[in-house]
């Protein structure tokens, strides 16, 4: 009994010192709560998310949740001779008021979910012509990951949509789609921007890898559709 | 005569004895299996909302999957703790127990190890059925996942063992599950907490940092959520010691409300 309570009082004294000294010492990785913004009715959710330590999957299902409002279609458009929609001219476009707050919540749950903020703000710059909103959700997004280079080359490259120049964002988007966690999004800007400059053998591969990469139905078929064009249009792309 | 090495064999094989007993009846209680069962169906399911996030279908199968298992692990291990001792108790099943010459330090650490290790083999037969998933559907396990599995089971350690403490002195088995939940939920509260004591002065200031400091930092071992975080990772060192002394504190402390019983 005297050994145990000669042992408990330096111990807890230790257990008492420890928690402090991990507070000071490991500063929380995540943004705090008042980051975080409500979208829809998502107070309680988000409170579930932090309490349980579930930031990363919260962070997932508003990703889930993002790319089901943006696959709604706001604005009809009529199917072309096959059938199918076109990808390319005005692809992803309307308004989509709720996209940048539940893009920013999902990378004040998760900052270091990158291919979503990638996805988000591609989005927002080359589908939706909200450049803007594009750059101030990456600038956010930088906060948490200063480091990121993806952010930087697409922050640079929405800057140069801006000035209208289509062969500097394309040659930054370059460096970009050959990443594991590039956004098909964004292989899909870079090789319409290829394509339209007439860089056909270099969009005709950058398709072949959205073939390989994507399960996204829309995109394979989009690319397939792009490939049998240029395989029309020049023989020599391999 | 020197007898302190016999005594010493003797509670280490009471503690064996008694942690070997702890996880064989773990593993035969049905609602061990039930919830092994629930997570498996579970962690299948999870391929719906794989599926939903098109490109990104790995990284959400390995979060929900590591999710499930930590909750549901988590609710196996309140549920265990909270009635390990108590049902013994109840059942006067410990009155046999204390017949023989079973020291009362060797009892609870056995008791405690026979849970650690049920949740050890909870987490275990868990991550086999995630990972036969994530590699059914063309995926390798993410880089961090042996981590993630390991601190899970830290976490679960912590939580155990304040568990046992609080099941000595809370009033009814569902009042203990509560305590240790709410103790669950602010434990993950590191960055509010910082941010609430940031925010605030005076007494309110220090009460603050009073319950966050005494509150175990769950976040220290939440891997899963910082798989991709920038931050630099607390010291393998430091981590090993916080959780001794999360694991011997409670431990001590119920040794010391066990002894004033009278079995």
């Amino acid at each position: 009994m005297k050994t145990t309570s000669y042992l408990v009082l330096p111990l807890a004294a230790a257990l008492a010192m420890a928690g402090p000294w991990a507070f000071l010492t490991y500063p929380p990785p995540f943004p705090p709560a008042d980051r975080i913004r409500e979208v829809g009715q998502s107070a309680v959710e988000d409170s579930l998310a932090l309490a349980l330590g579930l930031r990363r999957l919260a962070a997932d299902l508003w990703y889930i949740r993002l790319l089901q409002y943006y696959g709604t279609p706001e604005v009809e458009r009529p199917p072309d001779e096959t059938g199918r929609h076109e990808l390319e001219a005005g692809f992803g476009g309307g308004r989509y008021r709720e996209f940048l707050p539940m893009a920013r919540h999902l990378l004040a749950l998760d900052p270091y979910f990158t291919s979503a903020g990638l996805y988000a703000a591609g989005s927002l710059a080359f589908n939706m012509s909200r450049p803007d909103e594009a750059l101030s959700l990456l600038n956010e997004a930088l906060i948490y990951r200063p480091k990121e280079w993806k952010y930087v080359k697409l922050l640079a490259a929405i800057g140069y949509s801006k000035a209208h120049d289509p062969s500097k964002v394309s040659e930054l988007l370059m460096s970009l789609i050959m990443e594991p966690d590039c956004p098909v999004m964004i292989r899909q800007q870079a090789a319409f921007l290829n394509k339209k400059a007439g860089n056909y053998r270099v969009a005709y591969r950058i398709y072949k890898t959205i073939l390989k990469t994507t399960k996204d139905p829309f995109y394979i078929d989009n690319a397939r559709k792009e490939m049998a064009k240029l395989e029309k249009l020049n023989a020599d792309l391999n | 005569m020197n007898t302190s090495k016999p005594v010493n064999m003797n509670y280490l094989s009471t503690t064996w004895s008694i942690a070997r007993y702890s996880l064989l009846e773990n593993y035969k209680n049905r609602f061990f299996g039930l919830f092994i069962i629930f997570a498996g169906v579970l962690i299948y399911a999870s391929l719906l909302a794989g599926v939903m996030a098109v490109d990104e279908e790995a990284r959400v199968l390995a979060d929900l999957g590591l999710a499930l298992m930590e909750l549901i692990s988590l609710a196996y291990a309140l549920l265990a703790a909270a009635d390990a001792i108590t049902r013994e108790i109840r059942t006067k099943t410990i009155y046999l127990v204390f017949s023989r010459p079973v020291p009362r330090p060797a009892y609870l650490a056995g008791k405690a190890a026979g849970l650690y290790a049920a949740s050890a083999l909870m987490l275990g037969v868990m991550a086999l059925i995630h990972l036969s998933l994530l590699y059914s559907r063309g995926f390798a396990a993410p880089p961090f996942y042996a981590k993630a599995v390991f601190f899970i089971w830290c976490k679960l350690l912590i939580i155990t063992s304040a568990g046992l403490f609080i099941s000595l002195f809370a009033t009814s088995t569902v009042s203990a599950v509560a305590i240790m939940g709410i103790l669950w939920t602010l434990g993950h509260f590191t960055s509010e907490a910082q941010f609430l004591i940031s925010r605030s002065s005076g007494a309110s200031g220090l009460a603050l940092k009073a319950v966050a400091y005494a509150i175990p930092d769950l976040q220290l071992f939440n891997a899963r959520d910082l798989a991709a975080s920038a931050a630099a990772p607390p010291a393998a060192g430091f981590l090993a010691v916080y959780l001794l002394l999360w694991l011997t504190v409670p431990y001590l402390f119920s040794l010391l409300l066990f002894r004033k019983k009278e079995f």
